[in-house]
């Protein structure tokens, strides 16, 4: 039986509760998961402090406030929390950088990584937003619901993925 | 709805999306980008295996009770662009939007970098949507699979479902996940190991 404290579970038991968490989430919420535009609506709450044209733009106005805009800034803070307690019960917290970059890029302390981590989130956000979703919305939601657009979608996300990894890094 | 309501649902979604993105190790670093040059499948299982679960629990919700669903409209140059460049940032960052928060939980700190810089991705597209939906100029529609095929919802979801599954067995059988984790669980296997990956799994998956 797997227990709260092992370090892997399996990734089969994994992903049937991820999944699981659509039932919840279309029945109360009326919609299906997903994260990137949770950083639109903590984005534009940001950009609102220093630049009121916001307001102006309807793409950040509609973001902004109601139940399900807050709905999933809550999932992906719970996400890290989630994580965080996992990490706690099975004692494997994790260092500041994964040994997998010194393989792939030579990079080996967090100083290394920032720049591009930081350009790495800022592809992942743009794509993901001129998509309309992610690894999430278009991809365990979207084929979820058979949808061809997220489909089209998730094929890309693997090619651009698979194009960079192979291009760029070393084998891991 | 008030707003608390849905951010109390939310955590709650969260946390247990958390716990178990930990628990699989598919927010690894090193599983990503392992997934991404075909030297690691623990992604591919974990998300196949919530498209499954979630196919079926629509087939029953969509197909015997008529919950709506909530279809993103089809947009061939948005689709491929924006998943081309979503991918590149997946490589790069080892991580997907979602992920990268589990990675902050876990103690990874450039993973707050990736955030940072996801914010500050979102918010500039923002203030480019109007020109950026303007130059791909599609209207697109929300269409399934089920649609095109001209069959019931249900029907479609569950055969997809049971083809996954046949997929997700063989594969498996070929390479099992405890292989894949490695001893430190962050998916960077030895070395040699890995020169020699296929072989060797499947020579010790046999004996």
């Amino acid at each position: 039986m797997p227990s709260l404290s092992d370090k892997a579970w399996s990734p089969y038991m994994a992903g049937v509760i991820i999944g699981l968490l659509q039932i919840p989430t279309f029945l109360l919420m009326d919609t299906a998961l997903g994260a990137s535009s949770s950083f639109v609506t903590v984005g534009a709450h940001l950009a609102a402090l220093v630049d009121p044209g916001v307001a102006q733009i309807k793409y950040f106005t509609s973001h902004m406030a109601g139940a399900k805009n807050w709905w999933q800034v809550a999932v992906v803070v719970g996400i890290a929390i989630g994580a965080f307690v996992s990490m706690k019960l099975s004692g494997s917290r994790r260092p500041a950088v994964s040994a997998v970059w010194a393989r792939a890029t030579g990079a080996t302390s967090l100083a290394g990584r920032a720049p591009i981590a930081f350009f790495a989130g800022f592809l992942m956000l743009l794509g993901a937003r001129i998509a309309g979703g992610c690894t999430s919305g278009h991809g365990i939601s979207g084929m979820a619901q058979l949808s061809v657009g997220s489909t089209v979608a998730v094929a890309a996300m693997f090619a651009g993925g698979m194009l960079v990894a192979n291009l760029f890094f070393k084998r891991v | 709805m008030t707003v608390l309501t849905g951010i109390l649902i939310g955590l709650a979604t969260g946390i247990v999306f958390g716990f178990v993105l930990e628990k699989s190790r598919v927010f690894e670093p090193g599983i990503i980008v392992g997934q991404m040059q075909l030297r690691s499948f623990i992604m591919l299982k974990v998300f196949l295996a919530a498209v499954i679960t979630g196919l079926i629990a629509l087939a029953v919700m969509h197909g015997a009770f008529g919950v709506k669903l909530s279809l993103k409209p089809l947009v061939w140059q948005a689709d491929i662009i924006g998943g081309l460049v979503l991918g590149a940032g997946i490589a790069l960052a080892g991580a997907c939007p979602g992920t990268s928060l589990a990675q902050v939980g876990a103690g990874y700190r450039d993973a707050w970098f990736v955030v940072l810089g996801g914010i500050a991705g979102a918010v500039f597209y923002g203030y480019f949507d109007t020109s950026i939906t303007a130059f791909f100029a599609e209207k697109g529609a929300k269409v399934t699979f089920a649609e095109l095929a001209g069959y019931p919802f249900w029907m479609v979801a569950i055969g997809f479902a049971a083809v996954l599954t046949i997929f997700l067995v063989a594969l498996e059988r070929m390479i099992p996940w405890r292989q894949e984790v490695g001893t430190n669980v962050d998916g960077v296997l030895p070395q040699d190991a890995v020169t020699g990956s296929a072989p060797s799994r499947e020579t010790s998956h046999r004996a």
